[in-house]
Protein backbone atom coordinates (compact mmCIF):
# COMPACT_ATOMS: atom_id res chain seq x y z
CA UNK A 1 0.00 0.00 0.00
CA UNK A 2 2.27 3.06 -1.46
CA UNK A 3 -0.90 5.55 -0.50
CA UNK A 4 -1.04 5.24 3.20
CA UNK A 5 2.30 4.13 4.00
CA UNK A 6 4.87 4.59 6.82
CA UNK A 7 6.84 8.31 7.34
CA UNK A 8 9.42 8.14 4.90
CA UNK A 9 12.04 10.60 4.41
CA UNK A 10 12.59 12.91 1.12
CA UNK A 11 15.47 15.00 0.77
CA UNK A 12 14.94 16.89 4.20
CA UNK A 13 11.50 16.19 5.22
CA UNK A 14 9.91 13.54 6.90
CA UNK A 15 6.05 13.44 5.81
CA UNK A 16 3.91 11.95 8.16
CA UNK A 17 -0.01 10.93 7.86
CA UNK A 18 -1.89 13.10 10.03
CA UNK A 19 -5.49 11.44 10.43
CA UNK A 20 -7.68 11.39 7.94
CA UNK A 21 -7.39 15.13 6.58
CA UNK A 22 -3.77 16.63 6.81
CA UNK A 23 -0.20 15.29 7.28
CA UNK A 24 2.71 16.66 8.75
CA UNK A 25 5.98 17.32 6.99
CA UNK A 26 9.20 17.66 9.24
CA UNK A 27 12.48 19.00 8.70
CA UNK A 28 14.96 16.78 9.93
CA UNK A 29 18.38 17.25 10.31
CA UNK A 30 19.08 20.42 9.77
CA UNK A 31 19.87 23.05 12.50
CA UNK A 32 17.23 25.19 13.82
CA UNK A 33 17.52 28.22 11.77
CA UNK A 34 17.28 26.30 8.16
CA UNK A 35 14.20 23.82 9.45
CA UNK A 36 12.11 26.84 9.94
CA UNK A 37 13.29 28.54 6.51
CA UNK A 38 12.35 25.27 4.75
CA UNK A 39 8.86 24.48 6.22
CA UNK A 40 8.26 27.94 5.78
CA UNK A 41 9.12 27.64 2.04
CA UNK A 42 7.52 24.40 2.06
CA UNK A 43 4.22 25.99 2.81
CA UNK A 44 4.97 28.85 0.51
CA UNK A 45 5.40 26.21 -2.47
CA UNK A 46 2.09 24.59 -1.40
CA UNK A 47 0.03 27.82 -1.37
CA UNK A 48 1.32 29.03 -5.05
CA UNK A 49 0.52 25.44 -5.84
CA UNK A 50 -2.83 25.63 -5.43
CA UNK A 51 -3.35 21.89 -4.92
CA UNK A 52 -7.26 20.92 -5.38
CA UNK A 53 -8.78 19.97 -2.31
CA UNK A 54 -5.42 21.55 0.12
CA UNK A 55 -7.35 24.44 2.34
CA UNK A 56 -4.75 25.20 5.08
CA UNK A 57 -1.34 24.86 5.68
CA UNK A 58 0.15 25.96 9.44
CA UNK A 59 4.48 26.25 9.34
CA UNK A 60 5.89 26.37 12.68
CA UNK A 61 9.28 25.54 13.82
CA UNK A 62 10.17 22.28 11.96
CA UNK A 63 7.04 21.34 10.98
CA UNK A 64 4.24 22.00 8.36
CA UNK A 65 0.64 20.86 9.08
CA UNK A 66 -1.46 20.31 5.54
CA UNK A 67 -4.91 20.15 5.77
CA UNK A 68 -7.02 18.73 3.32
CA UNK A 69 -10.71 17.23 1.89
CA UNK A 70 -9.69 13.83 1.95
CA UNK A 71 -13.04 14.11 -0.38
CA UNK A 72 -11.37 16.09 -3.29
CA UNK A 73 -7.88 14.58 -2.80
CA UNK A 74 -5.72 12.27 -1.03
CA UNK A 75 -2.75 11.26 0.95
CA UNK A 76 -0.65 10.10 -1.60
CA UNK A 77 -1.56 13.20 -4.25
CA UNK A 78 -0.59 15.73 -1.26
CA UNK A 79 2.33 13.51 -0.01
CA UNK A 80 3.83 13.18 -3.62
CA UNK A 81 3.63 17.32 -4.29
CA UNK A 82 5.39 17.91 -0.88
CA UNK A 83 8.14 15.51 -1.37
CA UNK A 84 8.44 17.27 -5.00
CA UNK A 85 8.44 20.70 -3.63
CA UNK A 86 10.58 19.89 -1.37
CA UNK A 87 13.37 18.47 -3.51
CA UNK A 88 12.80 21.46 -5.31
CA UNK A 89 13.78 23.87 -2.53
CA UNK A 90 16.45 21.88 -1.15
CA UNK A 91 17.63 22.45 2.21
CA UNK A 92 18.16 26.17 2.21
CA UNK A 93 15.82 27.62 0.47
CA UNK A 94 15.74 31.50 0.12
CA UNK A 95 13.12 33.27 1.71
CA UNK A 96 10.55 34.17 -1.05
CA UNK A 97 9.34 37.61 0.49
CA UNK A 98 11.98 40.12 2.27
CA UNK A 99 11.78 40.57 5.59
CA UNK A 100 10.04 43.62 7.23
CA UNK A 101 10.57 45.16 10.65
CA UNK A 102 8.29 46.72 12.54
CA UNK A 103 8.30 48.92 15.24
CA UNK A 104 6.62 48.10 18.35
CA UNK A 105 5.80 51.14 21.16
CA UNK A 106 5.94 48.99 24.61
CA UNK A 107 4.91 50.08 28.05
CA UNK A 108 7.15 48.15 30.13
CA UNK A 109 6.46 47.29 34.41
CA UNK A 110 3.35 48.82 36.60
CA UNK A 111 -0.09 47.60 35.58
CA UNK A 112 0.95 46.73 31.95
CA UNK A 113 3.13 44.71 32.42
CA UNK A 114 2.95 43.12 36.00
CA UNK A 115 5.81 40.10 36.08
CA UNK A 116 8.33 42.68 35.13
CA UNK A 117 9.41 42.88 38.45
CA UNK A 118 9.31 38.72 38.83
CA UNK A 119 11.12 38.09 35.82
CA UNK A 120 13.95 40.64 36.51
CA UNK A 121 14.40 38.76 40.00
CA UNK A 122 14.65 35.29 38.07
CA UNK A 123 16.87 36.60 35.81
CA UNK A 124 19.28 38.10 38.60
CA UNK A 125 19.13 41.46 36.30
CA UNK A 126 17.25 44.86 37.85
CA UNK A 127 14.01 45.88 35.77
CA UNK A 128 16.04 48.43 33.78
CA UNK A 129 18.23 45.37 32.26
CA UNK A 130 15.01 43.34 31.29
CA UNK A 131 13.60 45.94 29.36
CA UNK A 132 17.12 47.10 27.87
CA UNK A 133 17.44 43.41 26.51
CA UNK A 134 14.08 43.04 25.16
CA UNK A 135 13.97 46.15 23.11
CA UNK A 136 17.58 46.40 22.43
CA UNK A 137 17.60 43.61 19.90
CA UNK A 138 15.30 42.40 16.48
CA UNK A 139 13.27 39.68 17.52
CA UNK A 140 12.37 37.47 14.13
CA UNK A 141 8.99 36.32 14.21
CA UNK A 142 8.67 32.51 13.80
CA UNK A 143 5.39 31.46 13.57
CA UNK A 144 1.81 32.79 13.82
CA UNK A 145 0.16 30.67 16.89
CA UNK A 146 -2.86 30.38 19.21
CA UNK A 147 -4.56 32.28 20.11
CA UNK A 148 -6.09 34.48 16.79
CA UNK A 149 -2.28 35.80 15.02
CA UNK A 150 -0.21 35.79 18.17
CA UNK A 151 3.25 36.68 16.31
CA UNK A 152 5.93 34.38 18.53
CA UNK A 153 9.28 36.02 18.05
CA UNK A 154 12.43 34.43 19.52
CA UNK A 155 13.12 35.52 22.82
CA UNK A 156 15.42 37.92 23.95
CA UNK A 157 18.88 37.47 24.93
CA UNK A 158 18.50 36.81 28.38
CA UNK A 159 20.70 34.71 30.95
CA UNK A 160 18.47 32.13 31.08
CA UNK A 161 14.99 30.98 30.27
CA UNK A 162 12.12 32.44 31.86
CA UNK A 163 9.63 29.78 33.61
CA UNK A 164 5.48 29.95 32.94
CA UNK A 165 3.98 31.06 35.34
CA UNK A 166 2.47 28.57 38.02
CA UNK A 167 -1.26 29.85 37.79
CA UNK A 168 -2.04 30.97 34.14
CA UNK A 169 -4.17 34.05 34.28
CA UNK A 170 -7.67 33.59 32.99
CA UNK A 171 -7.25 36.86 31.17
CA UNK A 172 -4.55 38.95 29.47
CA UNK A 173 -5.25 41.78 28.06
CA UNK A 174 -4.96 42.37 24.24
CA UNK A 175 -1.43 44.31 23.36
CA UNK A 176 0.24 42.42 26.25
CA UNK A 177 3.90 41.79 25.45
CA UNK A 178 5.27 38.57 27.14
CA UNK A 179 8.07 36.13 27.59
CA UNK A 180 8.43 32.42 28.03
CA UNK A 181 11.28 30.09 28.02
CA UNK A 182 13.44 31.21 25.03
CA UNK A 183 10.55 32.78 23.22
CA UNK A 184 8.36 36.43 23.24
CA UNK A 185 4.90 36.79 21.88
CA UNK A 186 2.54 39.55 21.63
CA UNK A 187 -0.76 38.56 22.94
CA UNK A 188 -3.37 40.23 20.06
CA UNK A 189 -6.50 39.08 21.95
CA UNK A 190 -8.00 39.17 24.83
CA UNK A 191 -7.71 35.55 26.85
CA UNK A 192 -6.18 33.12 29.10
CA UNK A 193 -2.20 33.07 29.14
CA UNK A 194 0.35 31.20 31.61
CA UNK A 195 3.45 33.43 29.92
CA UNK A 196 4.78 36.50 32.57
CA UNK A 197 3.91 39.90 30.83
CA UNK A 198 6.53 42.77 30.70
CA UNK A 199 4.63 45.12 28.86
CA UNK A 200 1.47 46.06 26.90
CA UNK A 201 1.73 47.60 23.68
CA UNK A 202 -1.13 50.14 22.65
CA UNK A 203 -1.06 49.36 18.97
CA UNK A 204 -3.71 47.22 17.58
CA UNK A 205 -2.10 44.44 16.50
CA UNK A 206 -4.81 42.44 14.34
CA UNK A 207 -7.14 43.93 11.88
CA UNK A 208 -9.64 41.36 11.47
CA UNK A 209 -11.04 43.24 8.49
CA UNK A 210 -8.18 42.89 6.25
CA UNK A 211 -7.18 39.62 4.29
CA UNK A 212 -4.39 38.25 6.07
CA UNK A 213 -5.85 39.62 9.51
CA UNK A 214 -1.46 40.10 10.39
CA UNK A 215 0.43 42.82 8.80
CA UNK A 216 3.24 41.07 9.84
CA UNK A 217 4.47 37.20 8.83
CA UNK A 218 6.94 35.00 10.08
CA UNK A 219 10.47 35.94 8.61
CA UNK A 220 9.56 39.71 9.92
CA UNK A 221 11.27 41.57 12.73
CA UNK A 222 9.62 43.23 15.65
CA UNK A 223 12.04 45.68 17.68
CA UNK A 224 10.34 46.64 20.72
CA UNK A 225 10.47 50.33 21.96
CA UNK A 226 9.63 51.81 25.31
CA UNK A 227 7.48 54.15 25.69
CA UNK A 228 5.90 55.61 29.07
CA UNK A 229 2.65 55.67 29.99
CA UNK A 230 1.86 59.09 29.63
CA UNK A 231 2.44 58.58 25.58
CA UNK A 232 -0.02 55.48 25.61
CA UNK A 233 -2.86 57.53 24.33
CA UNK A 234 -0.08 59.23 21.20
CA UNK A 235 -0.31 54.80 19.98
CA UNK A 236 -4.01 53.34 21.14
CA UNK A 237 -5.36 51.82 18.54
CA UNK A 238 -2.77 52.48 15.89
CA UNK A 239 -2.80 49.90 13.29
CA UNK A 240 0.73 47.89 13.59
CA UNK A 241 0.79 47.93 10.02
CA UNK A 242 1.83 51.86 10.60
CA UNK A 243 4.77 50.54 12.48
CA UNK A 244 6.43 49.15 9.43
CA UNK A 245 10.10 50.40 9.24
CA UNK A 246 9.19 51.01 6.04
CA UNK A 247 5.67 51.89 5.73
CA UNK A 248 4.48 55.68 4.64
CA UNK A 249 6.00 58.36 6.40
CA UNK A 250 3.06 58.99 8.89
CA UNK A 251 3.19 56.12 10.01
CA UNK A 252 6.87 56.18 10.72
CA UNK A 253 6.47 59.02 12.04
CA UNK A 254 3.98 58.00 14.71
CA UNK A 255 5.94 54.79 15.49
CA UNK A 256 8.88 56.77 16.21
CA UNK A 257 7.08 59.09 18.60
CA UNK B 1 -38.93 45.50 4.44
CA UNK B 2 -37.83 42.15 4.38
CA UNK B 3 -38.49 39.27 5.84
CA UNK B 4 -37.43 37.88 9.28
CA UNK B 5 -37.39 35.24 11.50
CA UNK B 6 -37.59 36.65 15.01
CA UNK B 7 -35.88 34.23 17.82
CA UNK B 8 -38.54 33.69 20.68
CA UNK B 9 -36.93 31.64 23.00
CA UNK B 10 -32.79 31.39 21.88
CA UNK B 11 -31.86 28.75 24.35
CA UNK B 12 -28.30 28.93 23.64
CA UNK B 13 -27.88 29.27 20.19
CA UNK B 14 -25.91 30.71 17.08
CA UNK B 15 -25.43 31.49 13.24
CA UNK B 16 -22.99 28.99 12.07
CA UNK B 17 -21.71 27.72 8.63
CA UNK B 18 -18.93 25.09 7.98
CA UNK B 19 -16.36 27.80 9.18
CA UNK B 20 -13.75 29.26 8.37
CA UNK B 21 -10.88 27.98 5.73
CA UNK B 22 -7.61 28.88 4.68
CA UNK B 23 -6.86 30.93 7.85
CA UNK B 24 -4.99 28.19 9.63
CA UNK B 25 -1.75 30.27 8.58
CA UNK B 26 -2.79 33.53 10.18
CA UNK B 27 -3.50 31.50 14.07
CA UNK B 28 -7.18 31.96 13.09
CA UNK B 29 -8.75 28.70 13.99
CA UNK B 30 -11.65 27.38 11.74
CA UNK B 31 -14.95 27.20 14.04
CA UNK B 32 -17.79 26.14 12.56
CA UNK B 33 -20.96 23.96 12.99
CA UNK B 34 -19.41 21.48 15.60
CA UNK B 35 -21.30 18.46 14.01
CA UNK B 36 -20.43 19.01 10.27
CA UNK B 37 -22.68 16.20 8.98
CA UNK B 38 -25.71 17.20 10.51
CA UNK B 39 -24.97 21.30 9.48
CA UNK B 40 -24.36 19.99 6.06
CA UNK B 41 -27.78 17.95 5.71
CA UNK B 42 -29.78 20.71 7.22
CA UNK B 43 -28.86 23.30 4.61
CA UNK B 44 -29.00 20.16 1.70
CA UNK B 45 -32.33 19.49 3.08
CA UNK B 46 -33.70 23.01 2.02
CA UNK B 47 -31.74 22.89 -1.25
CA UNK B 48 -28.98 25.12 -0.19
CA UNK B 49 -25.77 25.38 -0.78
CA UNK B 50 -23.68 23.29 2.16
CA UNK B 51 -21.79 26.68 3.36
CA UNK B 52 -24.94 28.67 4.02
CA UNK B 53 -25.76 30.31 7.14
CA UNK B 54 -27.46 28.02 9.14
CA UNK B 55 -28.33 27.90 13.37
CA UNK B 56 -26.68 25.36 15.94
CA UNK B 57 -28.77 24.90 18.70
CA UNK B 58 -27.32 23.55 21.59
CA UNK B 59 -29.11 21.42 24.65
CA UNK B 60 -31.94 24.08 25.23
CA UNK B 61 -35.42 24.40 24.25
CA UNK B 62 -35.55 27.21 21.26
CA UNK B 63 -38.15 28.67 19.53
CA UNK B 64 -38.72 30.99 16.30
CA UNK B 65 -41.32 32.62 14.54
CA UNK B 66 -41.34 33.34 10.38
CA UNK B 67 -43.02 36.64 9.02
CA UNK B 68 -43.14 34.99 5.59
CA UNK B 69 -43.72 31.84 4.42
CA UNK B 70 -40.28 29.39 4.65
CA UNK B 71 -39.14 25.88 4.28
CA UNK B 72 -37.07 24.78 7.29
CA UNK B 73 -35.12 21.55 8.40
CA UNK B 74 -33.99 20.57 11.62
CA UNK B 75 -31.27 17.77 11.82
CA UNK B 76 -28.75 16.42 14.27
CA UNK B 77 -29.58 15.89 17.84
CA UNK B 78 -32.65 13.78 18.35
CA UNK B 79 -35.09 16.42 19.66
CA UNK B 80 -39.39 17.63 19.34
CA UNK B 81 -39.96 19.52 16.63
CA UNK B 82 -43.10 21.44 16.63
CA UNK B 83 -44.79 24.12 13.70
CA UNK B 84 -47.74 25.96 15.60
CA UNK B 85 -47.91 23.23 17.86
CA UNK B 86 -48.44 19.86 15.53
CA UNK B 87 -45.41 17.31 15.53
CA UNK B 88 -43.04 17.75 12.59
CA UNK B 89 -39.81 14.97 11.57
CA UNK B 90 -36.03 16.01 12.04
CA UNK B 91 -33.80 15.39 8.93
CA UNK B 92 -36.69 16.22 5.77
CA UNK B 93 -38.10 19.44 5.10
CA UNK B 94 -40.19 20.97 6.99
CA UNK B 95 -43.11 24.30 5.94
CA UNK B 96 -43.73 26.66 8.41
CA UNK B 97 -46.55 29.40 7.64
CA UNK B 98 -45.70 33.38 8.01
CA UNK B 99 -46.81 33.53 11.54
CA UNK B 100 -46.54 29.90 12.55
CA UNK B 101 -44.08 29.26 15.89
CA UNK B 102 -41.14 26.59 15.00
CA UNK B 103 -39.84 25.04 18.28
CA UNK B 104 -37.52 22.91 19.12
CA UNK B 105 -37.70 21.41 22.94
CA UNK B 106 -36.02 18.57 24.54
CA UNK B 107 -33.10 17.75 22.70
CA UNK B 108 -31.44 14.39 24.39
CA UNK B 109 -29.43 11.96 23.47
CA UNK B 110 -27.10 14.36 21.67
CA UNK B 111 -25.97 17.88 22.06
CA UNK B 112 -26.72 19.78 19.11
CA UNK B 113 -29.55 20.42 16.80
CA UNK B 114 -28.82 22.31 13.58
CA UNK B 115 -31.74 24.35 11.74
CA UNK B 116 -31.61 25.58 7.70
CA UNK B 117 -34.10 27.75 6.47
CA UNK B 118 -34.51 27.48 2.17
CA UNK B 119 -32.57 30.35 0.85
CA UNK B 120 -30.74 30.91 4.36
CA UNK B 121 -30.63 34.30 6.01
CA UNK B 122 -28.47 37.48 5.92
CA UNK B 123 -25.32 36.76 8.35
CA UNK B 124 -22.22 39.20 8.96
CA UNK B 125 -19.71 37.55 7.88
CA UNK B 126 -15.65 37.66 9.50
CA UNK B 127 -12.79 36.60 6.76
CA UNK B 128 -14.86 34.67 4.91
CA UNK B 129 -17.03 33.22 7.18
CA UNK B 130 -20.35 34.13 9.57
CA UNK B 131 -18.60 31.02 11.86
CA UNK B 132 -18.78 32.43 15.70
CA UNK B 133 -14.82 32.95 17.51
CA UNK B 134 -14.85 33.13 20.96
CA UNK B 135 -11.51 34.43 20.81
CA UNK B 136 -11.94 37.25 18.09
CA UNK B 137 -15.26 38.27 20.41
CA UNK B 138 -17.24 37.24 17.04
CA UNK B 139 -20.85 35.99 16.33
CA UNK B 140 -22.67 36.38 19.68
CA UNK B 141 -25.15 34.22 20.78
CA UNK B 142 -28.61 34.99 19.65
CA UNK B 143 -31.05 36.55 21.77
CA UNK B 144 -35.05 36.56 22.18
CA UNK B 145 -36.35 39.44 19.97
CA UNK B 146 -33.29 38.99 17.57
CA UNK B 147 -34.40 39.02 13.53
CA UNK B 148 -32.46 37.06 10.89
CA UNK B 149 -33.59 39.04 7.18
CA UNK B 150 -34.64 35.76 5.58
CA UNK B 151 -32.84 35.67 1.73
CA UNK B 152 -36.32 33.52 0.59
CA UNK B 153 -39.68 32.89 1.41
CA UNK B 154 -41.03 29.38 0.16
CA UNK B 155 -44.86 29.71 -0.94
CA UNK B 156 -47.50 27.19 0.98
CA UNK B 157 -46.44 23.14 -0.11
CA UNK B 158 -49.43 21.83 -0.07
CA UNK B 159 -49.96 17.92 -0.12
CA UNK B 160 -53.19 16.71 -1.43
CA UNK B 161 -53.47 14.14 1.14
CA UNK B 162 -53.51 14.87 4.58
CA UNK B 163 -51.65 13.21 7.28
CA UNK B 164 -49.38 11.71 4.73
CA UNK B 165 -45.62 12.75 5.64
CA UNK B 166 -44.51 15.74 2.86
CA UNK B 167 -41.11 14.36 1.81
CA UNK B 168 -39.46 10.75 2.14
CA UNK B 169 -35.93 12.25 1.55
CA UNK B 170 -34.12 9.33 3.29
CA UNK B 171 -31.54 11.70 4.79
CA UNK B 172 -28.29 10.06 6.12
CA UNK B 173 -29.07 10.18 9.45
CA UNK B 174 -26.14 9.28 11.99
CA UNK B 175 -26.36 6.87 14.97
CA UNK B 176 -27.32 8.71 18.54
CA UNK B 177 -26.98 6.31 20.96
CA UNK B 178 -30.10 5.91 23.37
CA UNK B 179 -28.55 3.53 25.78
CA UNK B 180 -27.96 4.51 29.30
CA UNK B 181 -25.54 5.63 30.24
CA UNK B 182 -24.74 6.69 27.03
CA UNK B 183 -20.87 5.66 25.16
CA UNK B 184 -20.42 6.84 21.74
CA UNK B 185 -18.61 4.63 19.73
CA UNK B 186 -15.31 7.52 18.14
CA UNK B 187 -13.20 6.14 15.31
CA UNK B 188 -9.88 7.53 15.51
CA UNK B 189 -6.34 6.65 13.74
CA UNK B 190 -3.10 6.60 14.80
CA UNK B 191 -1.20 10.54 15.48
CA UNK B 192 1.95 11.02 13.68
CA UNK B 193 3.24 11.28 18.11
CA UNK B 194 1.61 7.36 18.37
CA UNK B 195 5.50 6.11 19.19
CA UNK B 196 5.88 8.16 21.91
CA UNK B 197 3.46 6.57 23.39
CA UNK B 198 5.50 3.16 22.79
CA UNK B 199 2.96 0.21 24.71
CA UNK B 200 0.68 2.45 26.92
CA UNK B 201 -0.86 4.22 23.79
CA UNK B 202 -3.09 0.70 23.22
CA UNK B 203 -4.67 2.69 26.63
CA UNK B 204 -7.07 4.88 24.40
CA UNK B 205 -8.89 1.11 23.76
CA UNK B 206 -8.97 -0.34 26.85
CA UNK B 207 -11.96 1.43 28.95
CA UNK B 208 -14.12 4.55 28.34
CA UNK B 209 -13.65 8.09 28.72
CA UNK B 210 -15.72 10.00 30.55
CA UNK B 211 -16.54 14.03 28.78
CA UNK B 212 -16.17 16.54 31.27
CA UNK B 213 -18.21 19.95 31.28
CA UNK B 214 -15.27 21.62 30.80
CA UNK B 215 -15.69 20.65 27.02
CA UNK B 216 -16.77 23.15 24.31
CA UNK B 217 -16.46 23.69 20.71
CA UNK B 218 -12.67 24.03 21.27
CA UNK B 219 -11.97 20.60 22.75
CA UNK B 220 -13.32 18.21 24.89
CA UNK B 221 -11.75 16.80 28.04
CA UNK B 222 -12.01 13.14 29.34
CA UNK B 223 -11.19 11.41 32.20
CA UNK B 224 -10.21 8.16 32.30
CA UNK B 225 -9.01 4.93 34.93
CA UNK B 226 -5.94 4.43 33.19
CA UNK B 227 -4.39 7.17 30.50
CA UNK B 228 -1.87 6.80 27.89
CA UNK B 229 1.50 8.11 29.03
CA UNK B 230 4.45 9.85 26.72
CA UNK B 231 7.51 7.28 27.14
CA UNK B 232 10.34 9.29 25.56
CA UNK B 233 11.59 12.74 26.64
CA UNK B 234 12.23 16.19 25.75
CA UNK B 235 10.34 19.26 24.99
CA UNK B 236 8.05 19.19 21.84
CA UNK B 237 8.31 22.62 19.65
CA UNK B 238 4.72 24.19 19.44
CA UNK B 239 3.54 22.86 15.33
CA UNK B 240 0.45 22.63 14.05
CA UNK B 241 -2.30 20.61 15.28
CA UNK B 242 -5.37 18.92 13.09
CA UNK B 243 -8.92 19.26 14.08
CA UNK B 244 -9.52 15.94 16.39
CA UNK B 245 -6.64 15.79 17.56
CA UNK B 246 -6.15 13.89 20.60
CA UNK B 247 -3.19 14.91 23.02
CA UNK B 248 -2.28 13.55 26.72
CA UNK B 249 -1.43 16.89 29.13
CA UNK B 250 -0.89 15.29 32.17
CA UNK B 251 -2.84 13.62 34.87
CA UNK B 252 -5.71 11.81 34.16
CA UNK B 253 -7.31 13.38 30.96
CA UNK B 254 -7.35 13.18 27.59
CA UNK B 255 -7.66 16.78 25.46
CA UNK B 256 -8.99 15.92 22.05
CA UNK B 257 -9.03 18.96 20.21
CA UNK B 258 -11.92 20.47 17.80
CA UNK B 259 -13.05 23.23 15.71
CA UNK B 260 -12.16 26.10 17.90
CA UNK B 261 -8.82 24.97 18.25
CA UNK B 262 -5.37 26.93 18.28
CA UNK B 263 -3.86 25.80 14.95
CA UNK B 264 -0.81 25.10 17.12
CA UNK B 265 0.37 23.37 20.68
CA UNK B 266 3.05 21.85 21.86
CA UNK B 267 1.91 18.36 23.21
CA UNK B 268 2.39 14.75 21.23
CA UNK B 269 -0.48 13.98 19.46
CA UNK B 270 -1.04 10.42 20.31
CA UNK B 271 -4.33 9.87 17.56
CA UNK B 272 -6.69 11.48 15.77
CA UNK B 273 -10.40 11.58 15.55
CA UNK B 274 -11.91 10.47 11.76
CA UNK B 275 -13.52 13.35 10.31
CA UNK B 276 -16.98 11.27 10.60
CA UNK B 277 -15.71 10.62 14.36
CA UNK B 278 -15.38 14.46 14.51
CA UNK B 279 -19.14 15.17 13.35
CA UNK B 280 -20.21 12.21 15.90
CA UNK B 281 -17.92 13.54 18.77
CA UNK B 282 -19.63 17.26 18.46
CA UNK B 283 -23.24 15.48 19.80
CA UNK B 284 -21.77 13.89 23.10
CA UNK B 285 -22.78 15.71 26.21
CA UNK B 286 -21.12 16.14 29.18
CA UNK B 287 -21.08 12.93 31.34
CA UNK B 288 -21.62 10.74 28.71
CA UNK B 289 -18.68 8.44 27.65
CA UNK B 290 -16.66 7.65 24.53
CA UNK B 291 -15.13 4.62 23.71
CA UNK B 292 -12.84 4.86 21.23
CA UNK B 293 -12.13 3.00 18.10
CA UNK B 294 -8.92 2.15 16.05
CA UNK B 295 -9.16 2.47 12.29
CA UNK B 296 -6.59 2.44 9.59
CA UNK B 297 -6.39 4.90 7.37
CA UNK B 298 -8.11 3.74 4.58
CA UNK B 299 -11.01 3.07 6.35
CA UNK B 300 -11.54 6.11 7.74
CA UNK B 301 -10.94 8.27 4.09
CA UNK B 302 -13.54 5.22 3.02
CA UNK B 303 -15.85 5.75 5.64
CA UNK B 304 -15.55 10.10 5.18
CA UNK B 305 -16.41 9.58 1.39
CA UNK B 306 -19.27 6.83 1.86
CA UNK B 307 -20.72 9.82 3.90
CA UNK B 308 -20.16 12.49 1.91
CA UNK B 309 -21.24 10.62 -0.71
CA UNK B 310 -24.48 10.16 0.62
CA UNK B 311 -25.27 13.72 1.29
CA UNK B 312 -24.35 14.30 -2.83
CA UNK B 313 -27.58 11.92 -3.30
CA UNK B 314 -29.26 13.38 -0.63
CA UNK B 315 -29.05 16.22 -2.79
CA UNK B 316 -30.42 14.70 -6.16
CA UNK B 317 -33.09 13.54 -4.28
CA UNK B 318 -33.94 16.89 -2.67
CA UNK B 319 -33.55 18.78 -6.43
CA UNK B 320 -36.39 16.08 -7.90
CA UNK B 321 -38.62 16.60 -5.06
CA UNK B 322 -38.17 20.26 -4.98
CA UNK B 323 -38.93 20.38 -9.02
CA UNK B 324 -41.75 18.28 -8.87
CA UNK B 325 -43.36 20.64 -5.55
CA UNK B 326 -42.03 23.70 -7.78
CA UNK B 327 -39.77 24.66 -5.00
CA UNK B 328 -37.37 27.17 -6.48
CA UNK B 329 -34.29 26.48 -4.48
CA UNK B 330 -32.63 30.21 -4.33
CA UNK B 331 -29.08 29.27 -3.85
CA UNK B 332 -29.34 26.43 -6.13
CA UNK B 333 -26.66 23.05 -5.46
Amino acid sequence: MTSHGPAHAHADVLIADCGDSALVAKAVGLDTEAAWRLVHALADALDAVRLPGVHDVVPAYDALLVEFDCTATDHATVRRVLAHEAARLGPDPAPTTPPRRFLVPVVYGGEHGPDLPTVAAQLGLAESEVVALHSGADLTVRCLGAPAGAPMTDGPAFPRPVPRLASPRTRVDPGSVAVAGRQAVICPMPSPGGWPLLGRTPVRVLDLHSDPITAYRPGDIFRFRPITPDQWDDYADLPLAHCADSADQAGLAACHG
Amino acid sequence: MADTLTIRTPGIATVQDLGRVGRSRYGLPANGAVDQHSARVANVLCGNDEHAPLLEITALDFACVPSADILVAVTGAPADVTVAGVPHPQWEPVPVRAGETLRVTGIRHGLRVYLAVLGSFEAARLQGSCAPDTILGFGPPLREGDELALRASCPPVDHPYSRIPLFRLNAPVPPFPTTVPTTWTIDVTDGPDRAEFGDTGRRLFDAPFTVSPQSNHIGLRLHGSTVPRRVTQGELLSRGVPIGAVEVPAGDELLVLHRGRGVTAGYPVLAVVTATGLSALGQVRPGQTVRFRHRTLDQAVTAHRTQRSAVAALRTRVRTAFDSLRIRAPLGG
